[in-house]
């Protein structure tokens, strides 16, 4: 048996960069609530607090994290103005809809976390920034950036647009794509298989990622094995599909255990949790 | 009985020559100074010419090839039918091009009435072409500012220059507009300079790019305007597929910065 303690957090406070194509922060934050016994505050735009002097500090940094090749590894570089006014212009637009640059997700994460007060970042708090922007990681098997859809951590980074890019599609869709097929024309016959862009369930699945952002912060382990959990670490499209909609259960019995220890105590107070061996957060 | 007359007026092979020669020197010598000197007649390179030409900015496009077009001829795998995303189908009303919805949000036209429809509506509003002529270096001023191009016959490219020997020619203009697609020609020249450096585009897997290449269209260095997919191996952007509205707004909003700059000056 393993006994851990857990600290809960006072409060979840949820931030949003550019246009969130649909997701509904107010309903996800309510449902973390309910599930977790935290409140949660929408703390909206990430960047709305700033003097544009910071803006342009950020718009220069986020200049430079660029990943413009996948396949090599990052190297930081001096960028060019029209980058820098790119960035300068996406900053000052709270609802700015372009995306399609991959950030590197690690540097990506440390200039949001600056953004982050001091306060609300301290270790009572659990900070979940929701971005409609692209960001990668280095995998050090296949040697190059793959794009993801959460990066968990203080704060955790969930993309909107990362779920519907980073996680595989069918693969006929992708052969078929190879052969010249309009992607348009693919989105239409795959329907349902997989989240488009503004897709409708995108509300849905994201509070399973959420969960695995309030998990990471409570236990360090942000996901389960069971496929049928909504904290399976999924790969593939359909495996999202089925695990935030489809599953057996919501939660796994182990986690389903875990989440109902939790409910039963206050935000900001710690608790100990018998794990039977198996472990939350082993 | 009556001799029938011919169709054709009889001319001497001597006045068909001097016509060509006549017409080709007269309009080169006055373009040799230009407002706006485009290199590539892709989409892009057709759309800033059209857009600029249209408020009287004089303007000669060079293209490699004896063509202009660039890939606006045909779609992806060699099928001759371009898409392009909503808002791109306004600008093919515009042009008169015909066009169909394929499924929301994506329309597809027949490529040779697209490009041939493009070529004539940048002929109309006034723009000349050097075409068979390459792009050979930049012409730079105090400050490095771009203001023309040394170009070349095409054809001395392919011969080795031990035999060739034909030296390029200068090309002066208020503007340079790089479209020359992935190759990025003028940019790249810029590069091998020192003056700027540049990513070459990433790889194609992202759906959205066409935004991103609008988006960064614009002057990249004192003189010089990208569009196109220039704009993306200039700063590193996902490799687009083949829908040809992002080149066409690319384009237009390239000749909005030429405009605004001519506007200034």
């Amino acid at each position: 048996m393993n006994d851990f303690i857990y600290h809960i957090p006072a409060c979840i406070d949820l931030y949003e960069e550019g246009d969130l194509r649909g997701l509904n922060l107010q309903n996800l934050g309510r449902y973390i609530a309910e599930k977790t016994g935290v409140p949660f505050r929408n703390q909206g735009n990430i960047y709305k607090r700033y003097s544009e002097e910071r803006l342009e500090a950020v718009a220069k940094e986020l200049a430079r994290i660029k990943v413009k090749d996948p396949g090599k590894r990052f190297a930081l570089e001096v960028p060019l103005q029209a980058e820098i006014d790119y960035e300068r212009r996406r900053v000052r637009s709270p609802g700015w809809k372009v995306f399609g640059i991959l950030y590197e997700g690690v540097l990506y994460q440390r200039i949001v976390s600056d953004l982050i007060f001091d306060d609300e970042i301290a270790s009572d708090r659990c900070s979940i920034l929701f971005t409609n922007q692209l960001f990668g990681t280095w995998d050090r098997d296949n040697r190059r950036y793959h794009a993801r859809v959460s990066l968990y951590g203080f704060p955790s980074v969930i993309s909107v647009v990362g779920l519907v890019e980073a996680p595989a599609r069918p693969k006929e869709f992708y052969l078929r794509k190879q052969m010249g097929t309009p992607v348009e024309l693919l989105k239409e016959e795959y329907q349902g298989r997989f989240l488009d862009h503004g897709d409708l369930r995108m509300t849905e699945v994201l509070k399973g990622y959420a969960m695995h952002a309030l998990l990471f912060h409570l236990t360090g382990d942000p996901f389960c094995e069971d496929r049928d959990c909504r904290l399976f670490n999924s790969h593939w499209q359909e495996e999202v599909l089925h695990s935030q909609m489809d599953g057996q259960y919501e939660y796994c019995p182990r986690h389903e255990d875990f989440l109902k220890e939790l409910k039963g105590r206050s935000p900001s107070s710690s608790f100990s949790y018998s794990t039977g061996g198996v472990g939350v957060g082993r | 009985m009556s001799e029938k007359k011919p169709i054709f007026t009889p001319v001497s092979e001597k006045e068909v020559t001097r016509a060509i020669v006549a017409g080709f020197a007269k309009q080169f010598i006055e373009y040799v100074e230009s407002d706006c000197l485009i290199i590539g007649g892709g989409p892009s390179g057709l759309m800033v010419g059209r857009d600029i030409a249209l408020k009287g900015v004089k303007t000669l496009i060079v293209e490699r090839n004896n063509y202009i077009g660039g890939g606006f001829w045909i779609g992806g795998y060699l099928m001759n039918k371009v898409t392009v995303r909503e808002p791109g189908q306004k600008i093919l009303e515009e042009l008169g091009i015909p066009y169909e919805k394929a499924v929301k949000g994506l329309y597809v036209a027949d490529g040779p009435h697209a490009c041939s429809k493009l070529i004539a509506a940048a002929c109309d509003a006034g723009v000349k072409f050097a075409n068979m002529t390459i792009f050979d270096d930049v012409v730079l001023r105090e400050g490095n500012q771009v203001c023309g191009a040394v170009v070349n016959w095409t054809p001395v490219q392919a011969l080795p220059r031990e035999i060739t020997c034909v030296d390029p020619i200068a090309l002066e203009s208020k503007f340079v507009v790089d479209s020359t697609g992935h190759d990025a020609c003028v940019v790249k020249k810029l590069e091998e300079r020192g003056i700027l450096k540049t990513s070459g585009f990433g790889a194609m897997w992202v759906e959205q790019s066409e935004d991103l290449v609008v988006e960064h269209t614009g002057e990249v260095h004192p003189g010089l305007v990208v569009t196109g997919m220039a704009v993306a191996t200039t700063y590193g952007l996902p490799r687009m597929g083949p829908t040809f509205g992002g080149m066409l707004l690319s384009g237009r909003r390239g000749a909005q910065v030429i405009l605004e700059k001519i506007k200034k000056k």
